[in-house]
């Protein structure tokens, strides 16, 4: 038995025929209206720093309400409430604290002076003529504690500090202390107004948020070479080369334009679906571009053709993401959804890149080096 | 059939299936690598032998290896999944890969103690470790955290008096002897700290007319305990000259401390039963080894100690001579005694002195000299700073998902596997209108599935790992569509050559995937790691063994067998 005949197939017009530079037009629309929506991408708890809470309510609950609630207790965030299959969920969002940020930078500075210190007060302590050198020294670290005493509102006299040991042990005990009333200036007010059966705390840091920022670029510097070496590598001719990676780009504009536009926000797991589209988007510029170069015929048939197979695996990708996304829906389980709201935007948007920017200018190369 | 059974490259795929399969049987931690190991040799042998038929052993043998590490181990699943907490341990500065690497090792000790094997620790960046137990009980949680947070404490006692403790002592004063001053005092290794005026006095006071003297190092020494050996293991590393009783004094005196710390020792052999050593309070302890008969653990839990158990190694007592021939005890890792140089003829004057150094000689000559040398920096490092960690902690809030909540996010994410299973499934199905081309593509992606859940569920799937998984469903089939559609085209090729053009297009799709998320795998950012490994895996998995194998499949349908249709203009 013989499968059946290409002309058989489910079928579509070759839309390369006429004047297929007009195709441009959609992705080009596209791309402006992402480069207006892209400045306006929020940024997650991961990259900007800050605590997401997440709870599970016992009972339905109003967002407005909350938030006022909160509010009254000096607790700025947030709120939003969903309703999933496993009953509602809140998630309250809780910006970066200033003091926090501020703590951490004493903390950089106590350390980095308290080697000096230790080793003059030892010094100090065996010889009396290092005395003034060291006084001087010990009394800039005292400002930095100090700093912190006040920040934790606690007062230096509350310890008995004799040497630098103790003044370390009372700098620790004040930062700690910072930290926990942060958390506590959260917990309380959730305890006293919403009633929940489980809660998650996610506190990022603003050293961690910045350490998510730079290895972040990190990956994106790497992929983005390596994709660019691969390409040029693998073509070794100059416009295929860069109409591939202008559809991977624009790809990825039109994926950032959608999250600002739906208010998906940068985090981890969108970070993750980004560059996996790089990867996809790639895939189906890499297909049309073979298929045009290495294969004999009609360009615009070619086209066409790569486009009936590019089409299926972006509809089979967009299928699986959309049952992502329905789980994410009736989850609300935020790594689901900036996953699958990324892809399915990235996806969508590979169609249009692909078919209307990678495949114009190729085939506008080809019918010229044909011509 | 028969042909194959004869065929000397199946009956070496079967070999290594066996080995395979008993690596996976008898190894269960590295059951994982082994499938990761396994794709990789089948994918190579189905890559390079060229008969379809094998190309079709190497996948069903991977299967078969994927279901049986599933049905033996089960799959493992993060907290997400599983229910339990995660705690963030926060570090205090930034600190290099190996110092992380070497933190994440302590910390799992740490937890481990407490008999949570199932705990995992894990780096988030290099300030953060996040410990997660599959538990939400309360006092086991506070249990850990407590293990966490605490900061150990060091004394050095000599003759039974603490000449100096962890409170006294600059933390950043504690640093290796550089190889100058190694030089000059004719050591291996030493590390140097300073002290306070507090802290100089009270080693001159009690160090006083104490040359040669053992100072032993205790790290968190139990302040309430009495210590049960049984002979055996008094004897065991005692050197051949020394006697029985030699090691029970010499133990004895090691223990011995002022302020009624005292940690007396007693040998099980000797014990006289109707005259038990009684406890202080009812915070008294036993320490005794976990290998000491049920019957005298009942006695003494009886009569109102707590029995703590240690294994053999830390339990039994290692011994030193001095160079007056006195036998000493070196280490005891039961009562937290980790070292114990000798005192110094110099710092036995009773001049109080503000700079010490711990020094000392190792066996051995190049690499391995080096190396013990460095073993023992650290540890005298990590002793003097009062606990294991070389860097100060602090904790941060912890998540708790309850189980059943857990549970119900695994049995949604498993049902939209299914959904996208069939959701893509009908898809090919419409797209091809052909059963014999979507049955494969159906079955293979089955396949993929279930490899790909044993390989990841060997490790741990979490959140980014499933959504990943999901993701290789749709993306997975995309090579099966590549080659049937090349095969369907109407051309002068035949279907070899169309194959060749479909695995040209399919290699560099898989290339692409990988670049583009190789960077992502090394990042150190765990929260999505996972979705970047099954990213991977799948894209490699199909490429080496499902590709070659649909293509072999889809080949003996187009032709009925590719020998016969070699020559023949196809479809």
């Amino acid at each position: 038995m013989k499968l059946q005949q290409d002309g058989e197939l489910m079928d579509f017009p070759n839309i390369f025929k006429g004047n297929y530079k007009l195709l441009a037009i959609p992705p080009l629309i596209l791309i402006l209206i992402s480069l207006y929506f892209i400045p306006q991408i929020k940024m997650g708890v991961d990259f900007q720093g800050g605590t997401l809470v997440t709870l599970s309510l016992k009972g339905a609950a109003d967002a407005e309400k909350l938030k006022a609630d909160l509010a009254s207790e000096g607790l700025k965030a947030g709120v939003e409430v969903y309703q999933t299959t496993t009953g509602y969920k809140a998630e309250i969002e809780v910006p970066q604290s200033t003091k926090l940020v501020e703590a951490e930078q004493l903390k950089s500075d106590f350390n980095s002076k308290l080697p000096k210190v230790s080793s003059l007060e030892i010094l100090a302590l065996q010889n009396s003529s290092e005395t003034n050198n060291y006084l001087v020294k010990r009394a800039e670290l005292e400002a930095i504690s100090d700093k912190i005493f006040a920040l934790a509102g606690i007062s230096r006299s509350q310890f008995n500090i004799t040497g630098v040991i103790e003044e370390q042990k009372a700098f620790s005990t004040a930062y700690l202390k910072v930290y926990s009333d942060y958390q506590s200036s959260i917990s309380l007010p959730i305890e006293k107004h919403i009633a929940y059966d489980s809660i998650s705390v996610q506190t990022v840091s603003p050293l961690l948020s910045s350490q998510f920022i730079s290895k972040a670029i990190n990956v994106v510097i790497f992929s983005a070479v390596l994709s660019v070496l691969f390409v040029f590598f693998f073509f070794r001719t100059f416009v295929p080369s860069l109409a591939v990676l202008t559809g991977a780009l624009s790809d990825v504009l039109i994926a950032l334009g959608a999250m600002g536009i739906f208010g998906i926000p940068f985090t981890l797991p969108s970070f993750a679906a980004l560059l996996m589209l790089i990867g996809f988007s790639l895939d189906t510029d890499i297909l049309l571009t073979m298929r045009m170069l290495r294969r004999k015929g009609d360009p615009r048939e070619k086209a066409h053709w790569a486009m009936k197979t590019g089409l299926t695996m972006s509809v089979t990708a967009i299928v699986a993401f959309s049952a992502l996304f329905i789980l994410a829906i009736l989850t609300h389980i935020p790594t689901y959804l900036e996953i699958s709201a990324v892809a399915l935007a990235g996806l969508v948007g590979d169609i249009f890149a692909t078919w209307g920017i990678n495949a114009v200018l190729l085939l506008w190369y080809v019918e010229r080096v044909n011509a | 059939m028969i042909d194959l059974l004869k065929n000397p490259k199946f009956i070496s795929m079967v070999v290594l299936f066996l080995l395979l399969l008993s690596g996976i049987f008898f190894y269960s931690t590295f059951s994982g690598l082994l499938l990761i190991l396994s794709l990789i040799v089948f994918g190579l042998l189905s890559m390079t032998w060229k008969d379809p038929r094998i190309k079709l052993v190497g996948l069903s043998f991977m299967l078969l290896l994927a279901i049986a590490n599933i049905s033996l181990h089960g799959l493992k699943y993060g907290i997400d999944f599983q229910g339990g907490t995660r705690i963030p341990v926060l570090l205090e500065k930034p600190v290099s890969s190996d110092s992380m690497s070497e933190l994440v090792d302590i910390v799992k000790k740490r937890v481990s103690v407490l008999g949570l094997t199932e705990a995992k620790v894990r780096a988030v960046g290099d300030t953060q470790i996040n410990v997660e137990v599959p538990s939400s009980d309360e006092q086991t949680i506070k249990f850990i955290e407590d293990t966490l947070s605490h900061q150990g404490v060091y004394w050095g006692v000599i003759d039974g008096k603490v000449a100096i403790s962890g409170e006294d002592i600059y933390s950043t004063s504690i640093l290796p002897l550089n190889s100058q001053q190694l030089v000059q005092s004719g050591a291996d290794w030493g590390v140097t700290f300073s002290v306070n005026r507090h802290g100089a006095e009270q080693f001159a006071a009690v160090g006083k007319n104490k040359a040669d003297y053992p100072v032993y190092m205790f790290l968190d020494r139990p302040t309430n305990a009495v210590l049960l050996l049984s002979k055996a293991e008094l004897r065991k590393s005692l050197p051949e000259d020394g006697s029985e009783k030699e090691a029970f004094r010499s133990l004895s005196n090691a223990l011995s401390l002022d302020q009624d710390r005292n940690i007396s020792v007693y040998v099980i052999e000797d014990l006289n039963l109707s005259a038990l050593p009684t406890p202080k309070n009812n915070a008294t302890k036993v320490l005794i080894s976990i290998n000491a008969s049920d019957e005298i653990k009942s006695v003494f839990n009886r009569s109102g100690f707590i029995v703590t158990e240690f294994s053999e190694v830390d339990i039994t007592p290692s011994y030193n001579r001095t160079k007056a021939g006195v036998l000493t005890v070196g280490s005891l890792e039961a009562v937290g005694l980790l070292s114990a140089p000798m005192l110094s003829p110099s710092l036995a004057t009773g001049v109080p002195n503000y700079g010490f150094s711990v020094t000392g000689s190792v066996p051995g000559t190049g690499a391995e000299k080096t190396a013990e040398a460095q073993a023992n920096v650290k540890k005298i490092e990590s002793i003097l700073k009062g606990g294991s960690l070389p860097v100060q902690i602090s904790l941060g809030s912890r998540t708790t998902l309850p189980a059943s909540l857990g549970k119900e996010f695994l049995r949604l994410s498993l049902i939209g596997v299914v959904a996208s299973l069939i959701a893509i499934s009908l898809l090919i199905g419409i797209r091809y209108r052909n059963l014999r081309a979507t049955i494969p593509i159906i079955l293979i992606s089955i396949s993929e599935l279930i490899i790909l859940l044993s390989i990841l569920g060997s490790f741990t799937i979490d959140l980014a790992a499933m959504a990943g998984i999901i993701a290789a469903i749709g993306v997975g089939v995309d090579a099966q569509i590549v080659i049937t559609d090349e095969l369907l085209k109407k051309t002068e090729e035949n279907i070899e050559e169309k194959i060749e053009h479909a695995f040209d297009i399919i290699k560099t799709n898989v290339i692409v995937a990988a670049l583009s998320m190789i960077p992502l795998l090394f990042s150190g950012l765990v929260e999505i790691i996972g979705f970047a490994i099954s990213t991977i895996l799948g894209s490699l998995l199909g490429y080496m063994l499902s590709r070659p194998a649909y293509a072999s499949i889809v080949g003996l349908i187009v032709g009925g067998g590719t020998e016969r249709d070699k020559n023949e203009k196809a479809v």
